[in-house]
């Protein structure tokens, strides 16, 4: 390591995002009612380019917060607004929040996104952009995907149109989704639990393209996604998109050749115990060909993936943290489970992660064969 | 209604110059009387004339508490007893008292010494000041007079530091000052009981902070000190006499044994005993882990470190020096200082605030050139770091001594308004209770709802529960009674022995009400009319007929008589006590509805 933070939240979350000004926000899913969401102001020492040993401010601070009535399993901020969405169990429906900081240090609740909820809905996944106006890309299965303007609430996009359902989603069945992205203002991608991943083009509602399907497993795996936002604009095809599944396998794939994988791997990972829940596989913004996953046990693993082929051998990961497998109450018995991480927007190897102990880390490791 | 007032005179929504004003049940109390660090002129103490305009304090102020030896919560003590004036009780925990005049003194020479300021407290004013004080233990409840009495509690945070309950008959409020929830290497953590207040007043600067842990704080100073010491620097660490340096010791000489190191550690001349002194003094004070250590051996007697002599400064090598005194404006650090100065290899670490105009500040803003005296530079070439170990309650702390305690209602000060709304909301959704958060000179009024304890006597007793079932000690019980009020003591007693205590004469109230009842016929049949009528309706009562020609209904007369006018209407005269007001009314609007045509 090159540097290692650790704190406590009060309560434990499963997502970190970044807002504007360097913010990071964590929200609580475990009780039914109370979760707060926080927005925090890291230390400077994150904000800084170098890292200083002992700055004094190194902590980080609660900027506003609001209380949830449901688990907040889902956040997005709604660009060029001061608006929030979250989502959470028991149905699908988004709420929306604002965030006004020169006012108070309360985030207010300030309307609810109602969805039809058909029956065994689960949560929603969801996705914001703000290029014609704010929008929201949620939904919990593939035929129930959806853009809400979010101020004005009005639906701009279903998958399912007229009683008219899409062909495809009729044969294959509606599958529950585990993320949704937007490629751009026109493109969505959608990635099912299945591990099927899907292009959609808003303004062909009836199209969809289908790129290769993940390798069939023995037993029944689950498939997360993962995009690459960088900090620089860049083409969004042109960024591989990754599926992670619960056994640690991890396919590459480029949007503008749908029909192979880019590469294929396999981490060395426990075999499955713990669930697919907190699955997370994401793309560093800072650094070219990077990626992280989490959500298997206590440790975050860094991958370099421009090594990789398309065979499926096994991949040894550039570095892995282990800090919150230590970190905890020790001796409980209870190994603590990484639930969420994120790269950070600037720094090239920091990056944050949490988990299901209330814990958060802040690191920055080093290349461990110095090329840099 | 009964009502408990707190103005904060300083902290109110800001950090410094704690100082609070509580009104309780006729008591005046202040808590803290702190000085803002970060003001040169008036507005460094609390403003005192919000208490009373023209009357004395010492009358006002039933006391005076002080919850630890921190500046912000001591340093204007002096100011205010013997410069604005007050002559009542004092009242802080032995360590405090002992530490308190030690800290005053420093900062008064700063101020007046190297700042040159002249309206400001001597020492012989800070020996009056501590005159007044009166120490107490953990626990102890203290009868300021014969209705206040405060109890201390251990607060962590500081040596000595202390959170008070303050208690008048049934009514209380708990004052925390700083406290700390989660134990060090040589404090507890703080804890009270389950004391039920009125009003806990907390403190919430920490409130939005997320601490970094403490493991990776101390990792990065012995880290820094380690990375120092390799190259052959030398580590200078300011201290005050007590409190961090203890810990920061203790954490080095851990650090030395695992690692094996050879460097020679100092603790500076003075300190060694004056530490060693007053921690056993005050052993209790810290917390279990070292308590028990010491018994088997003293955990403030190292092995790696050395007591310091002045020539020592001058050896090549490594080393590591602890020096009085922290913000390195006078004595022992500033010689080592300027000493070492000049050696980029060398650092100073710096564990707490320093007051402006010390060195200790300036080098901590970024100066690397120092005027000395006689005008001589320094040039700093060493590394400044800055380190804060300093331990306050987070919001996880701030909820935790709120469930220990369980008071009614929660303020908070210490914290800026636009900040504190989120707690504010959190305190009162998960504990229902009110939450405020005055500014400075802002009163709050709490309403309380004290229980008054009442002696019966037997006899009402009796009665009372001859009455109705038998009472359920859960549910109230509505009774009548007499109150009587005597020298403080509540008496409730029936109305005749009240009277009979009293002296007094027992009146009788009797009601006489017309009926007019239209009956051409003699008046005495118009009562045998009346008689019949009645005694057909009111079975289970006695009604009688007496020989005058009047009719009784139980203890009710009821007489006839022609109306002088109108030989058809008769008026029917209906009287009653008072104890029998209800039949009373009854009758009359029953005789009021007519009699009926056959009788």
């Amino acid at each position: 390591y090159r540097d290692l933070h650790t704190f406590e939240l009060q309560a434990p979350t499963r997502l970190i995002e970044w807002a504007c000004g360097n913010r990071v926000c964590v929200a609580g899913y475990g009780q039914s009612d109370g979760n707060e969401i926080l927005q925090l102001i890291p230390p400077p020492t994150l904000l800084t380019k170098e890292t200083q040993g002992l700055c004094p401010e190194r902590d980080f601070k609660v900027e506003c917060g609001g209380f949830s009535e449901r688990p907040v399993y889902s956040l997005k901020y709604v660009p060029d607004t001061s608006l929030l969405v979250t989502s959470g169990p028991p149905d699908s429906s988004l709420q929306v929040w604002q965030v006004s900081v020169e006012d108070s240090d309360v985030i207010k609740s300030v309307s609810t996104l109602a969805t039809e909820n058909g029956t065994g809905e689960s949560w929603a996944k969801i996705a914001t952009i703000s290029a014609r106006a704010p929008w929201v890309l949620h939904g919990s299965r593939l035929d129930r995907v959806q853009i809400t303007e979010v101020e004005s609430r009005k639906n701009v996009y279903t998958s399912d149109i007229q009683g008219k359902p899409n062909v495809l989603f009729l044969e294959r069945g509606s599958e529950e989704l585990s993320g949704l992205a937007f490629l751009d203002c026109n493109t969505l991608l959608l990635c099912c639990a299945t591990g099927r991943l899907c292009l959609a083009d808003i303004r062909q509602p009836q199209s969809l393209v289908e790129a290769v399907s993940v390798p069939s497993a023995p037993c029944s795996e689950q498939w997360c996604m993962g995009t690459r936002h960088g900090a620089q604009a860049l083409e969004p095809s042109s960024q591989p998109v990754a599926r992670l599944s619960s056994r640690g396998l991890l396919t590459l794939t480029d949007l503008r050749n749908t029909t192979e994988f880019l590469a294929l791997a396999k981490a060395r990972v426990p075999s499955p115990g713990s669930g697919a829940e907190f699955l997370c596989v994401s793309w560093a913004p800072a650094l070219e060909g990077y990626l992280a996953i989490s959500g298997f046990d206590g440790t975050v693993h860094v991958y370099d993936m421009q090594s990789w082929d398309s065979s499926g051998g096994e991949a040894e990961p550039v570095f892995v943290h282990k800090g919150h497998a230590f970190g905890g109450a020790g001796g409980s018995g209870d190994v603590p489970l990484v639930t969420v991480h994120t790269w950070h927007l600037q720094k090239p190897r920091t990056l944050l992660s949490a988990a299901n102990d209330g814990s958060l880390h802040v690191w920055d490791w080093v290349q461990p064969c110095g090329k840099c | 209604m009964p009502e408990i007032k707190v103005t904060p005179l300083g902290a109110g929504q800001d950090v410094g110059r704690s100082c609070i004003l509580v009104s309780i049940a006729g008591k005046n109390v202040m808590l803290d009387c702190g000085m803002h660090m970060g003001y040169n002129d008036d507005r460094r103490f609390p403003d005192f004339s919000y208490i009373t305009q023209n009357g004395r304090l010492t009358d006002f102020l039933d006391c005076v508490i002080i919850s630890h030896f921190h500046l912000d919560h001591c340093g204007a003590l002096p100011y205010f007893s013997e410069m604005v004036g007050y002559d009542g009780p004092i009242y802080m925990t032995h360590p405090t008292k002992a530490i308190c005049p030690i800290l005053l003194e420093d900062y008064r020479k700063i101020t007046v010494d190297k700042k040159g300021e002249t309206n400001f407290f001597t020492s012989q004013m800070i020996k009056d000041c501590m005159k007044k004080v009166v120490a107490v233990h953990l626990h102890q409840t203290v009868q300021v007079d014969e209705e206040l009495e405060i109890k201390a509690y251990y607060a962590g945070h500081v040596l000595g530091a202390a959170m008070f309950q303050i208690k008048v008959g049934c009514e209380s409020v708990v004052y925390t000052g700083d406290y700390n929830m989660t134990p060090d290497r040589h404090l507890g953590a703080a804890w009270i009981d389950k004391c039920r207040p009125d009003l806990l007043i907390t403190e919430s600067t920490y409130a939005t902070t997320i601490r970094d842990s403490k493991r990776c704080r101390e990792r990065d100073f012995l880290k820094k000190v380690h990375e120092t010491v390799e190259r052959g620097g030398k580590v200078l660490i300011p201290v005050f006499a007590l409190g961090r340096a203890q810990e920061l010791c203790i954490l080095l000489e851990t650090f030395w044994e695992r690692m094996n190191l050879k460097a020679p550690i100092y603790f500076s001349t003075g300190l060694t005993e004056k530490a060693n002194h007053y921690y056993k003094l005050f052993i209790t004070w810290t917390n279990q882990k070292i308590r028990k250590t010491f018994v088997q051996r003293n955990m403030f007697e190292f092995k790696h470190i050395k007591a310091f002599d002045r020539a020592f400064a001058d050896n090549p090598g490594p080393m590591v020096v602890f020096a009085t005194p922290g913000m390195l404006h006078a004595g022992q650090s500033l010689q080592i200082f300027r000493k070492w100065a000049g050696n980029e290899k060398n650092m100073v670490i710096m564990p707490g605030y320093c007051v402006q105009g010390t060195v200790g500040h300036k080098i901590l803003s970024g100066q690397r050139k120092l005027e000395m005296e006689g005008r001589q530079i320094l040039e700093v070439k060493m590394q400044v770091e800055y380190m804060s170990f300093s331990a306050h309650a987070d919001a996880k702390g701030i909820m935790q001594l709120i469930r220990q305690a369980e008071p009614r209602n929660v303020l908070l000060v210490h914290g800026e308004a636009k900040k504190m709304e989120f707690l504010k909301q959190k305190i009162e959704q998960e504990f229902h209770v009110s939450c405020f958060m005055p500014a400075n000179g802002e009163t709050t009024t709490i309403v309380t709802n004290p229980c008054i304890p009442v002696d019966i006597s037997l006899g009402l007793l009796k009665r009372e529960a001859a009455i109705g079932p038998v009472p359920d000690a859960k549910k109230p019980k509505l009774m009548h009674g007499t109150l009587l009020m005597k020298d403080n003591s509540f008496r409730l007693v029936s109305p005749e022995q009240a009277l009979k205590e009293l002296g007094l004469a027992e009146h009788q109230l009797r009601f006489t009400c017309r009926v007019h009842i239209q009956d051409p016929r003699k008046e005495h049949e118009t009562v045998l009319r009346v008689y019949n009528h009645l005694k057909g309706i009111l079975k289970d009562y006695s009604v009688q007929h007496l020989p005058d020609g009047s009719i009784t209904v139980e203890s009710i007369l009821i007489q006839a008589t022609a109306h002088s006018e109108d030989q058809g209407t008769k008026v029917l005269l209906v009287s009653w006590t008072y104890q029998d007001e209800e039949l009373g009314s009854y009758l009359t609007s029953l005789l009021k509805k007519g009699l009926p045509q056959s009788t």
